[in-house]
């Protein structure tokens, strides 16, 4: 037994491990058709992204949205339901939490509470729509979460480029006024944007995993996700589980919209939550990190130091910044497959012939 | 509004309906096979981008389309791989796939032409465009059908064609045994895995004509993620027609219609709303379907 579990240890451990290398090893292919040397590029990213405090505070800041993107895709996941809308209900939670923090009479902390519980609502009754839809009319979650995502893109971009648009400065962008003073983070230093949210970003990433495995919700969602069936039979109402988990979807990625305005931007952008891709950075953090909200918050740091040291590469080297979604999509693509479980797979199916009737006993006998 | 406005609203009708007819094709020959395609997005962005590659480079709009259907069947080949040899997840692989042939297509974009936004001019073709002139004598015909290329028309034809190798062919009912129960299927003697990547392939080939005719059916462009949920639009379209090849025409038209109102109404309506409509209307219409299936099955049981 005990030996069992170490396998299984090693093999979480070194999944990831070899999907990571393999798709650093795309990546590096990718990069020597351009002609780049991968070994330059790859150290200048690494440096610009982890190893400088500048830019290691600039990846942690990136990181917050994507995180808490994915423990709320992993909430709807977990359970069974694929929620893609995370992108438009960031943009209605940002856009709503913006919208009260310019123009309600509201100041300081207490201030920047109510805000950003507004644009959470606005965020989770977005997110129910579609829930609603499903239930009722049995309109597949999967295509109307995602059509939603690029309508209320249009839709919030509306609003930026016409009634809210900040007139003053060149007039060329598409951006609301700034919020006050007093409604911000709190800021570290003026020399990067490291502020207080990140560290509520974390808290709040952890705060889940104690959701997901310790509350009777965490542990009727898991069961609903496995079996459907089984969750009816035992009780669990897997219609609620649904409305359920999509809620906090919902709340969760408009608290990851309002992290980002109230904690960096200060202001809604035209597309800023579309063209930064939060939402399916998040996505494929939680994919590779199989729902756990713990391994979430550690592959969303990595996943967006390489955003940040791929924009960096763009600078300094001029290879494209896609180049880090490239080596992003491939890790999720890569531990999808569980090679080394295909690979023993195989083997086991060779060795089944000599072996005989241990292999089926799991070696017991 | 005249006749003839109304006669060019019909012909842009028309020119949105083959992308989407294609992929919805695509996605309901997997759904047949069991199979739930998700990638069909980044299938048809694929083919759209090596198209309006291939064309940089030959200015030759047959060989382009070779090379966009090629690189359709491409990536629905490699989803294949992951999704029905190694028993990925649809939606993982679809999501991943979608996403990195998005960065890919953008990434080579600045590569080689060394331009971020969009793709445009340098000499590049069109398809060849089909002006019927026995319609002549009608201009409000003659307009309807005005300018549209081969793979237009090809749309309908492959969509009887599908119907046709489904209900009246053997292969195509060892395809649709596959889709009702794949281990009763493995146990006669029929491939079920086999089939399953090859509807997976013929799919990236359907998608590939939608992406070639949406970068090259008109204005000969590509932009960065200019199938923008096409894909899914495709999906919806499919799963309305209850994956039935001649349902897909009218739902495809339904969507061509939605796709095509939402750039004539910018006339009258903020371009930000109108560019909402497609995507509402997919909403909309996949609750309506819903509604009607579902008043559909109460109705069935309770006759039984």
């Amino acid at each position: 037994m005990d030996e069992l579990k170490k396998k299984r240890l090693f093999d979480s451990a070194a999944s990831p491990l070899i999907a990571i290398l393999a798709a650093l090893a795309v990546g590096a292919i990718v990069m020597l058709l351009t002609g780049t040397n991968p070994l330059y590029a790859y150290k200048e990213m690494f440096t610009k992204s982890f190893f400088k405090p500048y830019y290691l505070a600039e990846t942690l800041v990136r990181s917050a949205p994507i995180m808490l993107s994915g423990v709320a895709a992993a909430t709807v996941w977990r359970a069974g339901y694929i929620n893609l809308g995370m992108q438009g209900q960031m943009c209605v939670g940002g856009l709503v939490a913006a919208v009260m923090a310019i123009y309600l009479p509201v100041h300081s902390l207490w201030g920047t509470a109510l805000c950003i519980l507004g644009g959470m609502a606005a965020a989770t009754l977005i997110a129910l729509i579609p829930t609603y839809l499903d239930y009722k009319f049995n309109a597949s979650l999967i295509i109307t979460t995602l059509m939603l995502n690029y309508a209320i893109n249009h839709i919030t971009n509306y609003f930026v480029a016409y009634p809210m648009r900040d007139t003053a400065g060149d007039g060329m962008a598409q951006q609301s006024v700034q919020i006050e003073q007093s409604l911000r983070f709190f800021r570290f230093s003026n020399k990067n944007a490291m502020n207080t949210s990140v560290f509520i970003a974390i808290l709040v990433v952890i705060l889940m995993y104690f959701v997901f495995t310790k509350t009777k919700f965490g542990y009727e969602s898991k069961i609903t996700g496995l079996n459907k069936n089984f969750a009816n039979y035992g009780g669990i109402k897997s219609m609620k589980t649904m409305f359920q988990t999509m809620a906090l979807s919902g709340a969760l990625s408009g608290f990851a919209a309002c992290i980002e305005i109230f904690g960096v931007r200060y202001r809604y952008v035209n597309s800023m939550f579309s063209s930064t891709g939060y939402a399916w950075t998040g996505l494929m953090a939680m994919l590779i990190a199989g729902y756990n909200p713990l391994l979430t918050l550690v592959y969303s740091i990595f996943l967006a130091g390489l955003n940040i040291g791929g924009t960096a590469l763009q600078r300094t080297v001029g290879v494209p910044m896609q180049i880090a979604d490239i080596i992003q999509c491939c890790i999720t693509l890569f531990i999808s497959v569980n090679f080394l479980y295909e690979f023993n797979k195989k083997r086991s199916g060779k060795c089944r012939k000599k072996v005989g009737k241990r292999w089926e006993t799991g070696g017991v006998a | 509004m005249n006749n003839l406005y109304l006669a060019a609203v019909i012909n842009t009708t028309f020119r949105y309906t083959t992308p989407v007819l294609f992929a919805a094709l695509g996605s309901l020959a997997c759904t047949k096979c069991a199979v739930f395609n998700v990638a069909l997005e980044g299938q048809m962005l694929a083919a759209s981008f090596v198209a309006i590659v291939a064309n940089y480079y030959t200015h030759n709009a047959f060989i382009s389309l070779l090379a966009g259907v090629a690189a359709g069947a491409f990536v629905a080949w490699i989803v294949a791989v992951f999704q029905i040899k190694w028993k990925v997840r649809d939606m993982v692989v679809g999501t991943a796939m979608n996403l990195l042939v998005q960065s890919v297509t953008a990434f080579l974009m600045q590569a080689i032409f060394g331009s971020r936004g969009t793709v445009q001019g340098f000499g590049m073709v069109p398809l060849t465009k089909i002006n019927l002139s026995f319609l002549k004598f009608s201009p409000f015909l003659y307009r309807m059908f005005e300018d549209l290329s081969t793979i237009d028309y090809l749309g309908y034809i492959v969509a009887v064609l599908i119907f046709i190798y489904f209900y009246k062919t053997v292969s195509g009912f060892h395809l649709l045994s596959v889709g009702i129960n794949a281990d009763a299927a493995d146990s006669l003697g029929i491939k079920s895995q086999r089939i399953q990547i090859w509807a997976m392939v013929f799919s990236g080939i359907l998608c590939g004509f939608g992406g070639v005719v949406h970068a090259m059916g008109n204005v000969t462009v590509f932009a960065e993620n200019m199938t923008s949920g096409r894909g899914f639009i495709a999906m919806g379209a499919a799963s309305m027609a209850q994956s039935h090849p001649l349902g897909a025409i009218a739902s495809s038209l339904f969507f061509g219609t939605a796709l095509s109102l939402s750039k004539t109404l910018q006339g009258y309506i903020n371009s930000y709303f109108t560019e909402a409509i497609p995507y509402l209307c997919t909403v909309l219409a996949i609750t309506i379907y819903g509604v009607v299936i579902s008043t559909q099955r109460r109705k069935a049981t309770i006759k039984m």
